[in-house]
């Protein structure tokens, strides 16, 4: 199969990759292969004028090819890799031809890398036109020259930032960085390629701020792209976790002033170490996750007719409501119910940042007091209290007003999403999507089908979420879904810990230093203490003990020690940031020893013994393992990479370690099942999904 | 009679406007635009009819921002109006509200629309200041000069042209014909019909006191809709302007406000400078009824004279009275007359030559005083001069507002909306609840 194809018009030749096997262009071997044996013709007989372009619509060259680099196992072989990319781009860029890309569509990675290699980079307009350097994204760094080139055509300071933050700017950004010469329209492009072909190569020298050349300065530049690139993971090892960031920063200092044949070398050695790390796989892997819930046969097929749904309804003014209104933006118009004027109001002031940065879409909310507008909705998504009395009341009304295939869509997070669909005329259009708090940043919902759901429904919905550029996991109307389902044993553990004498920063930090982005005892606080008891009580009542808060804990509710909302819980709280521990805990700490525990026996033998890291992670990451599974085995979700991708996408367990499932099976099995045993819970019958 | 024009009877479905803000109040942060988009989407929430039913969109708006040129247009594009409907803008000074019902009202009889969306916006907070013809000659030299001297000599012009800004408010508010503030037309008035201070303060009195019980009673909450104004989005319903504790003594203590020392007229007996926006929609009898849309009322007639602009303040007498007699009628046989309180003494020296025979036998060759309204019947919820005069919006509100009243107050009836036109004009509106049994 031809995936680039050299064409010859008289003293024009033009490289178009295009393939069928895959809707974008990557720089896979069949690619590398094809474009090496195209160069070596291309040298013996130079063309005046190359051009390279993509027959594929929406991309020019998406990257490298992601499984070769997840498979890769030897530094010296990653090395070689780069290597090659390296070769292909050097030998286009010492053509004698005058060469020009062609840009329209998706141009990242190894495909702006290669783009580099020309003389002119031609940026088309459109929804599509991507240009940047995500390496960093997946745990490396540009390994095909990007890292010497970039600089030299956008400056080092922007190019730095391009780099390290992977960010992908679109064609109008592009030239007015001077990363691509022109800009153009579809029509335009012949005309762009005439433009350039008289001009002959291009003498490209980038002119760097004045005080870049200062040793010094650059000293002291380098020093504040390190301390901000590093402040994201300040209670992570960060060689352990992304060695790439540190790495990348690096790599780019040495480079700066080196000749170019050193540089390249530098760049393949460090791309040879950094692919095969651990975080480039798991990387890698939990994009592939992300994608697989993109993606799935359910998203696909709900697709057009979440198209046509462009007025949503929501009600509630709360932070989730006004959250998900913002979100829901992104097809169409919202408005925005609530019986009172003040929570209204409230809710409009909790989108002020977003709506300073984006007017246009703010202006796309309506307020309204009460029920107005609802005739022609094609969405209603519910974000009221949690009372289900409350919830039926409100569909009801809302039922007789919408049409009969407008969606209803309730947020719930603990009550039953059939128990909603009862007294409906149209129950079938009822289900349930789940935001997490704040809707507008974290990317996972759950999509819960109640037991009268149409399937074309839940497509649907799963389809619309994922228009909202979120990532759609589709779970079983069963308590607590699947995310909080499995935080719940989690913070449980974290605060049985607390209990037995573990120290609350130890325990935290632990917690924080293996990756999760806070400690569970703080996530409690900012959660809500009265609402974890309430959840906690809840999911009990379906699934024992384990789910349920100590005595010592409601107590704390009782008094009103609420977390962040009230102020003061574990931790205190001054405009809701965190000022200290909350001294008054030794009140409800000391003495309190409940008897009913399940692993009770265990714990009074560690009282007053200082755990390591690892075991303060284990207790409370094993039960969320064991749930995570039991939740898989009872269907509560379709597949082990469905629920791995909400582990990572909803939970936020570290990306750099590839997902609850992939950490654990890092553990030989025996191993992980005395560990199981030894915590006094009982090995899951399906432990050895992970190992498959 | 509009049946002598056309068959069709023009009704109003439905409308809604904005509570209304003081100059420099709380929405400052709002743009007429924006003022104007709130309402328009709010009206068709709350309506039966979808944006595909709307043929046309006229808005009336007097001071015209320069950044949403033909302010109609944009508002309908922005509140998600199809792009295919046209819509245009409309100016007669303070009736510019008004204007736009006409209008509408006009097309639908001529049979050239069925569906038209009519209101008013204004936003004077945001009225703009501007630079001195002068300054403006200066600056485009300098664009036009090339060489070096030319334009040193250009900067030197710019220097030396007059700086202080022109205050287009204040602009908008003096009749350049006959070189007179509103304000100081109103003084003419007070004096020529000898309305006293106390007498006008006492009006302005029973303007706050009327408005605040109407928005204590709840009577005007669903002709008000909720604003949620930047930057703080608390929410606003109540107009701004009303004060529940208004006083005789509060109103004795202010300035005259035109003429120091002498004159009558001051800010607290004068309509207040405000912003907002009031939108309705407009069909025919026919349509309204085949599609099962709620008929608010009828607009049975109206009318618009000229006189005198130096007492641009009578202009509601000339108007009443062309549009009343052509049915036989006078403002005692109104169930509801709403008199815009552009100023106190306006108000009052119209009710005076109303009731004066001198003035109909000299105006109008009648042979008695044509008639003015009870006290009882007008502005019973209160006026401008409680809650506000966004000069664009009026003319609209006062139509919303008059119909509402026969609906829920009176069980039916006629209704009449006027109000005086800086510039020597006046616009009268002839409303009912009820289909015209001539």
């Amino acid at each position: 199969m031809e995936v680039v194809t050299l064409i010859r018009e008289g003293s024009v030749a033009r490289l178009n990759f295009s393939r069928s096997d895959k809707p974008v262009n990557v720089l896979d071997e069949f690619c590398m292969e094809q474009l090496e044996a195209h160069l070596e013709l291309l040298e013996k007989d130079s063309p005046e004028v190359l051009i390279l372009e993509s027959g594929l619509p929406g991309c020019f060259i998406a990257g490298a090819d992601l499984t070769l680099i997840q498979s890769v196992k030897d530094s010296e072989v990653a090395t070689r890799l780069a290597e090659r990319g390296q070769a292909v781009c050097r030998r286009i860029e010492l053509l004698s031809t005058v060469s020009i890309a062609v840009v329209d569509g998706a141009c990242m990675g190894g495909g702006l890398e290669l783009a580099m290699g020309c003389d002119y980079i031609v940026a088309v307009h459109g929804k599509k036109t991507s240009i940047g350097l995500p390496e960093i994204k997946i745990g490396i760094h540009p390994g095909f020259g990007g890292c010497v080139r970039l600089p030299k055509r956008i400056g080092w300071p922007k190019a730095i930032e391009m780099i390290m933050t992977g960010r992908p700017v679109d064609a109008k950004r592009a030239k007015r960085i001077g990363l691509v010469q022109l800009t153009c329209y579809p029509e335009q492009v012949e005309g762009a390629i005439n433009h350039f072909a008289g001009r002959g190569k291009a003498d490209r020298k980038k002119v760097n701020p004045w005080w870049f050349h200062l040793w010094p300065i650059r000293k002291f530049f380098f020093y504040k792209v390190r301390e901000k690139a590093l402040a994201r993971f300040k209670h992570l090892d960060i060689e352990e976790a992304y060695p790439s960031v540190p790495g990348a920063i690096d790599l780019l200092e040495d480079i700066f002033g080196m000749s170019d044949g050193l540089a390249y070398e530098r760049e393949a050695e460090s791309l040879g170490k950094f692919a095969v790390t651990p975080t480039c796989k798991n990387l890698i892997r939990v994009f592939f996750l992300g994608e697989s819930l993109k993606k799935q046969e359910m998203v696909k097929k709900g697709k057009p007719a979440a198209r046509e749904l462009q007025r949503t309804s929501v009600y509630g003014a709360g932070a989730m409501g006004s959250g998900i209104a913002w979100v829901a933006t992104r097809s169409g118009e919202v408005d925005i119910h609530d019986l009172s004027e003040d929570a209204l109001g409230h809710g409009l002031r909790n989108l002020s940042q977003l709506a300073k940065r984006n007017p246009e879409r703010f202006q796309k909310i309506r307020p309204a007091v009460g029920n107005s507008g609802l005739a022609s909705a094609d969405v209603v998504i519910e974000a009221v209290l949690e009372n289900i009395d409350i919830k039926k009341q409100l569909w009801a009304g809302i039922e007789s007003e919408v049409r009969k295939d407008t969606l209803l869509l309730t947020n719930t997070s603990s009550l039953s999403v059939s128990d909603q669909q009862a007294d409906l005329k149209h129950p079938g259009r009822l289900a349930g999507l789940h935001f997490f708090n704040p809707a507008p940043k974290m990317p996972l919902v759950e999509v819960v089908a109640g037991s009268k759901s149409t399937k074309k429904s839940v497509q649907t919905v799963a389809a619309l979420a994922a228009g909202w550029g979120k990532y759609p996991v589709i779970v079983s109307d069963t308590p607590g879904f699947l995310v909080n389902r499995c935080l719940m044993p989690f913070m449980s553990a974290a605060l049985r810990l607390l209990e037995s004498g573990q120290k609350l920063e130890h325990i935290d930090g632990a917690l924080k230093n293996f990756g999760m982005p806070m400690g569970a005892i703080e996530l409690a606080d900012r959660v809500g203490l009265d609402i974890c008891h309430h959840v906690g009580a809840h999911l009990s009542e379906s699934f024992g003990a384990r789910m349920g808060m100590p005595a010592w804990f409601d107590q704390m509710v009782e008094d009103g020690l609420l977390g962040i909302k009230s102020g003061e819980g574990f931790y205190l709280y001054e405009d809701e940031k965190r000022k200290g521990i909350n001294e008054s805990l030794s009140n409800y700490l000391v003495g309190q020893k409940s008897t009913e525990r399940e692993f009770d026996a265990n714990l009074s033998a560690d009282q007053g013994q200082v755990m390591t890291d690892e075991e303060v992670v284990n207790r409370a990451l094993v039960p969320m393992l064991i749930e995570a599974l039991t939740c898989l085995s009872e269907g509560v979700v379709d597949s082990a990479e469905h629920l791995d991708a909400a582990m990572v996408y909803g939970i936020g367990f570290p990306p750099f370690r590839g997902g609850l499932l992939n950490h654990f099976s890092g553990y030989e099995e025996q191993k992980l099942k005395d560990i199981i045993t030894s915590l006094g819970m009982d090995v899951p019958e399906n432990l050895e999904v992970l190992y498959e | 009679m509009a049946s002598k024009i056309s068959s069709r009877e023009v009704v109003i479905v439905s409308g809604i406007r904005t509570p209304m803000g003081k100059m420099g109040g709380c929405f400052d942060g709002m743009h007429a635009v924006d003022l104007g988009m709130h309402a328009l989407r709010e009206l068709l929430a709350r309506s039966p009819l979808t944006r595909d039913d709307i043929d046309s969109v006229i808005v009336g708006n007097v001071i015209q921002p320069s950044e949403a040129t033909n302010i109609s247009r944009v508002i309908s594009l922005q509140a998600g109006i199809p792009r295919r409907v046209p819509a245009h803008t409309v100016h007669r000074n303070c009736a510019s509200g008004m204007q736009a019902v006409t209008d509408a009202a006009e097309k639908i009889l001529a049979g050239r629309a069925d569906v038209v969306v009519a209101g008013g916006v204004e936003s004077m907070t945001h009225a703009p200041l501007l630079f001195h013809d002068r300054f403006r000659a200066a600056m485009a030299k300098l664009q036009r000069a090339r060489s070096v001297q030319q334009r040193a000599k250009a900067v030197l012009g710019v220097v030396k042209a007059p700086w202080k800004p022109r205050v287009a408010l204040m602009e908008g508010l003096t009749d350049p014909v006959a070189n007179l503030n509103m304000g100081q037309t109103a003084e003419i008035l007070a004096r020529e019909f000898s309305i006293s201070r106390k007498a006008q303060d006492e009006f302005s009195l029973q303007s706050h006191q009327r408005a605040a019980k109407s928005w204590q009673d709840e009577w005007f909450n669903d002709e008000v809709m909720h604003l949620f104004a930047p930057p703080r989005f608390t929410p606003v319903h109540r107009d701004e302007g009303v004060r529940s504790e208004q006083s005789m003594e509060a109103l004795a203590r202010l300035r005259p406000a035109f003429e120091k020392p002498l004159g009558t007229v001051t800010a607290g007996n004068s309509s207040q400078i405000t912003d907002g926006a009031a939108m309705l929609l407009l069909s025919h009898r026919e349509k309204a009824e085949s599609e099962g849309w709620p008929i608010l009322g009828y607009l049975h007639d109206w009318a618009y004279t000229g006189c005198d602009p130096a007492r641009m303040g009578l202009g509601p007498v000339f108007a009443s009275n062309t549009l009343l007699s052509r049915y036989g009628l006078s403002a005692g046989d109104m169930a509801r007359v709403e008199i815009n309180e552009a100023f106190a003494a306006q108000v009052l020296a119209c009710l005076k030559a109303m009731d004066s025979k001198q003035f109909s036998v000299k105006q109008f060759g009648g042979k008695s005083a044509i008639g003015a309204p009870d006290m009882e019947t007008l502005n019973v919820h209160g006026g401008a001069i409680a809650m506000g005069h966004p000069v664009g919006m009026t003319g609209a509100r006062m139509v919303l507002t008059t119909l509402r009243q026969l609906k829920h107050d009176t069980g039916g009836g006629l209704g009449l909306a006027t109000l005086c036109i800086g510039g020597g004009q006046g616009g009268a509106v002839l409303l009912g609840s009820e289909p015209w049994k001539s």
